[in-house]
């Protein structure tokens, strides 16, 4: 009997479909499997038990692993998972599969979500692994992405399988978590980069300002793109309101909580601006108005159709104790009370963010692993 | 840590995981206890691999060089 390969679409399909009874075996070594695991919407029934344990105590490792279902391995790359699975089924068990790619290509995978089909598509691409969301938005045989992240053949393939053209790429801030992928699909593409210039302005490359106020379009009649400078989380946030509807957020406020202003190490500043920001630029903005987060913390925050997305009153109503603060000083103190140690690598992904700093491949594939860390506040 | 004896010493330069965990698990087997092994390994996994399987199999790592992608490790035989 042979391990059989399995990709990160079918783990998620997998995780969603409860009936699918399976053991995800993560044989990493403990530091690695700490830093990074695969999360998903669905409780999952996860064992780590590294591989250089089957190497030096194969029987008792085996005895750790339960008999009776399927057993998928993932591991760092592919090759310990394939590994330990010729082990397994050394030793009696049949169903054994092992991740392709290993735990990158989950980091990496996007989920496309259709939000809304009314004469034009809006698409989330839910990353699980990172537990961020980039946007879609089609219309006129155009595509316009939003937020997108570095998986630029994902985007290229998704756009083809449609028959639309990238025409443009728009980022909501300077981004610490993740390497955006905007830049790179500027150069696979005729695709216009649009960035907010305050964050952007020391960047090494080419981009067309997004400038508070305008208003972007497709070349035929379609849904209108409205930029909102919405600073705080950085001084350059900036959220785009589609067709006076659908609000992508970016990191300014999420279903749970808000952007963290301290990432800049100027929290006070940027509380305040924050502070504006949501009274004044979020405040008159109606209930109905959707949210399309650039996080999310938590899958309790996606719907029943597990999209991260919802109305603004639902989520004033959630965030009730965020939204009630009326004056700077106690935003402030919230923030501080909340705030925390933000990962090592995110300093040197905004460098590489700007262009200002390059690294190849396979460093940055390792620093953009990890869930992000951008709301103000993980309480429930 | 050039000064330090090396009993055995393996190039595993090339290899992919888990090649390197299980060819360092045989060759720590091959020396006695108190002996150190040195192993090159150009797979950035070994940087936190190797310590995870010298805790699993409770040898020392004595020390660590990095440099142009290429990795030293210095482990003594203690278990």
């Amino acid at each position: 009997m042979e391990a059989t390969a399995y990709t990160a679409q079918s783990l998620y399909t997998w995780i969603l479909d409860e009936s699918s009874n399976f053991l995800l075996l993560d044989v990493r070594n403990p530091t690695e499997f700490t830093r990074f695991k695969v999360e998903g919407p669905k409780p999952i029934d996860m064992l780590n038990v590294p591989y250089m344990e089957f190497v030096e105590f194969e029987e008792a490792s085996v005895a750790k692993v339960p008999k009776g279902k399927p057993v998928r391995i993932v591991c760092a790359k592919e090759g310990s998972a394939k590994f330990v699975a010729d082990i397994l089924l050394n030793n009696g068990f049949t169903d054994v599969g092992f991740l392709a790619g290993g735990i990158k290509s989950w980091g990496n995978m996007l989920v496309p979500k259709l939000l809304a089909d009314n004469g034009y598509q809006l698409y989330q691409f839910i990353r699980p692994g990172k537990a961020s969301c980039s946007y879609g938005l089609a219309s006129g045989g155009e595509l316009m992405l939003f937020d997108p992240s570095r998986n630029v053949d994902f985007y290229q393939q998704f756009a083809e399988e449609k028959g639309l053209a990238i025409t443009a790429t728009f980022e909501t801030h300077l981004q610490a978590d993740y390497i955006a992928g905007s830049n790179s699909i500027a150069q696979a593409t005729s695709a216009t980069f649009l960035a907010p210039p305050d964050d952007f302005k020391d960047a090494q490359y080419e981009y067309t300002p997004a400038q508070d106020g305008d208003i972007y379009g497709f070349t035929q009649p379609g849904p209108e793109i409205r930029v909102l400078h919405t600073p705080g989380h950085t001084p350059g946030s900036t959220c785009y309101l589609i067709d006076g509807t659908y609000l992508v957020s970016g990191d300014t406020m999420f279903i749970q909580s808000v952007g963290r202003p301290d990432l800049g190490g100027k929290a006070e500043a940027w509380s305040k601006m924050l502070f504006t920001t949501l009274t004044q630029i979020i405040g008159p903005m109606g209930n109905s108005t959707l949210i399309l987060p650039g996080h999310f913390a938590d899958w309790s925050e996606a719907n029943e159709d597990f999209a991260v997305v919802d109305t603004l009153g639902a989520i004033r109503n959630r965030n009730a104790a965020i939204y009630a603060i009326n004056n700077e000083a106690d935003f402030y103190a919230f923030i501080r009370d909340n705030m925390r140690e933000q990962p090592p690598e995110y300093a040197k992904i905004r460098l590489i963010n700007a262009g200002l700093s390059v690294v190849d491949d396979e460093e940055a594939e390792v620093m953009d692993l990890g869930k992000n860390e951008c709301a103000a506040s993980a309480g429930k | 840590m050039s000064n330090t004896k090396v009993d055995l010493e393996l190039d595993l330069k090339g290899l992919a995981c888990p090649m390197p965990v299980v060819k360092v698990s045989k060759g720590i087997k091959e020396i006695e206890v108190g002996q150190v092994l040195k192993a090159v390994t150009t797979d950035k996994g070994s940087l936190t691999d190797f310590p995870a399987w010298a805790e699993t199999s409770g040898n020392e790592i004595l020390d660590t060089q990095e440099g142009d992608g290429v990795f030293e490790f210095y482990i003594k035989r203690t278990g």
